[in-house]
């Protein structure tokens, strides 16, 4: 009972911190600048656990799109377990953090990861509160906006079919 | 402590005098017939190499493929070649005689036999692979810095971008590692001091990023110590075989260290300054270890602090007030950095090492892109970057 709640959960955040990512992609100017130095059709999978929720995410077009499957990723994250993963989305440990204990493993190439913890750590930004973030970030990230206009505009585009 | 830590060091060390005399025996443990040796043209031309090919032919070792055109900086079309060649020659395990791109190379060639791949760019990752055929795999380190012969990483250039790929896997460490003093004792004097700073900026690293552990730890406090001790004798008098023995301890140890806990920003500019501007590794460490640590600084005080007396001894450190240790950590690596500069001119700045200005936001770009940044114990973006490199200018 308490690994399917943790698996919700995780599933449940997945798809914000995919839809924060698009919002912040035209409200934070380093998740422009990231996105937009990013070469085409670029792709992250992240795995949380076995039989856990997954996240498929491209980059094409402009635009970050959540598909339902990737072949090939070019980085494909793998968080050890469930536990693990259910700590990091809900704001009880880093990226930083998880790498620092060993908590995924990647195929690929490391610069992608960098970029990639670069985004979640602005995304925690924003979706956590300051006395979550102290404790699971190196360093706070400046907010370009207020958090709640990232959450209205989240809300917007989950009840508008945005992400679908 | 961590709340949660991992720890493995799988390398057997064969330590001391003679120690490269028993290279062929443990060969033969490791059930090695045809051995390939891999080194570089300099150590082939001043006859290194050829010191541990007649150590393993006295014992009745003869290495049945030798390959010594391994670049400075390797690439990964290098790796693929070798692999090549000793799959081609029927080799049957691999021996290593050099400095850490030599090692790094052989570590590269390793995983692409050991995953029976044809490319090691479709293995990278971190902790990614499955342990994959067992390939015998013993090194000879030539210099006293690197500590590649205890590290679950190996570091090699892709041609392509000029980046200076990491591929991160416990498979990588070797069997064993040879360390005889005799090995380093033709090192030039400048290199023996900027590869001991470099074994320096593996140890302190290692002791105080976000990856620190108690076991970590405990082999970087003593390698700082061993290399204070040591480096400058090592480097005024390079046929002080206690020196030498002592150095080549200390960067093994910082190896064991800094494999069980990563690095930090240091080796991520450092390695973005090896791509870009072809700063040597262990210079460019030389050069940006005090500016990174005062960077770090306002996040590590009590970190440096606790290493100060492994630098300095503990009574000159007791007699300095507990809230300037850290600063007090600091200046020690700048002296102790001024002093090889003066013993055998050790170059200091950015500047001296031939960097250009003009280089330094594409050496930030490729500095924040480097996995070593994540655990920094403080976060970098590029501006800061470029600010580490100013100030080391």
């Amino acid at each position: 009972m308490k690994l399917a709640l943790q698996k919700l959960t995780v599933g449940i955040v997945l798809r914000v911190v995919h839809a924060a990512l698009v919002e912040l992609y035209a409200l934070d100017s380093r998740v422009r600048d990231e996105f937009n130095r990013m070469p085409e059709g670029m792709s992250y999978a992240l795995q949380t656990g076995f039989n856990a929720p997954q996240l498929f995410v491209q980059w094409k077009d402009g635009k970050l799109h959540n598909l339902k499957h990737l072949d090939k990723p070019v980085c494909a994250l793998r968080l050890k377990s469930t536990g693990i993963s259910f700590r990091m989305f809900t704001g009880q440990m880093g990226l930083a953090q998880a790498y620092a204990q060993h908590a995924f493993s990647m195929q690929g190439e490391i610069a992608d990861v960098m970029k990639l913890a670069r985004l979640v750590n602005l995304v925690e930004g924003y979706l956590f509160p300051k006395f979550i973030t102290k404790h699971i970030l190196t360093d706070i990230p400046a907010l370009q906006v207020n958090p709640l206009r990232v959450y209205g505009r989240v809300l917007c585009g989950f009840l508008t079919g945005r992400y679908n | 402590m961590n709340k949660y830590f991992e720890f493995q060091n799988v390398v057997k060390l064969l330590c001391g005098e003679s120690a490269l005399e028993r290279l062929a025996n443990e060969l033969e443990h490791l059930g090695s017939k045809a051995p390939m040796l891999l080194s570089d043209a300099v150590l082939a031309k001043i006859g290194t190499m050829q010191q541990v090919v007649d150590a393993m032919e006295a014992e009745g070792c003869k290495p049945a493929c030798t390959y010594t055109d391994i670049p400075v900086d390797s690439s990964l079309k290098v790796v693929n070649e070798i692999a090549a060649l000793y799959r081609s020659s029927g080799c049957d395990a691999l021996v290593a005689v050099g400095g850490g791109s030599v090692i790094d190379t052989a570590k590269g060639v390793r995983l692409v036999l050991s995953q029976n791949a044809d490319d090691i760019l479709a293995i990278g990752g971190v902790e990614n692979l499955v342990r994959g055929t067992h390939i015998p795999f013993v090194v000879v380190p030539t210099t006293s810095g690197t500590g590649s012969e205890c590290t679950g990483v190996a570091v090699i250039r892709n041609d392509e971008n000029g980046v200076k790929m990491e591929f991160l896997s416990p498979f990588v460490q070797p069997d064993a590692a040879v360390i005889d003093p005799r090995m380093t004792l033709g090192l030039p004097p400048k290199a023996t001091a900027s590869t001991g700073f470099d074994a320096m900026v593996h140890a302190i690293e290692a002791c105080t990023c976000l990856q620190a552990n108690p076991m970590s730890t405990a082999y970087g406090t003593t390698a700082i110590k061993l290399i204070c001790e040591n480096v400058e004798e090592a480097t005024r008098n390079g046929s002080n075989k206690k020196a030498r023995y002592a150095m080549a301890v200390a960067s093994t140890m910082a190896g064991v260290s800094f494999s069980n806990s990563m690095v930090g920003a240091v080796h991520a500019i450092g390695h973005a300054l090896g791509g870009v501007c072809h700063v040597p590794h262990a210079v460019a460490m030389t050069i940006l270890l005090p500016h990174v640590m005062r960077f770090n600084l306002e996040r590590c005080k009590d970190s440096y602090a606790a290493l100060l007396p492994w630098m300095i001894g503990m009574d000159a450190a007791m007699a300095i007030p507990a809230e300037k240790r850290g600063e007090a950590a600091i200046e020690a690596v700048a002296a102790l950095s001024s002093r090889l500069n003066a013993i055998c001119g050790l170059p200091l700045t950015l500047r001296e090492a031939g960097v250009k200005q003009e280089d330094f936001a594409k050496v930030a770009e490729f500095a924040v892109n480097d996995g070593a940044l994540i655990v920094n114990p403080r976060a970098a973006d590029e501006a800061q970057v470029i600010e580490i490199l100013n100030a080391a200018y």
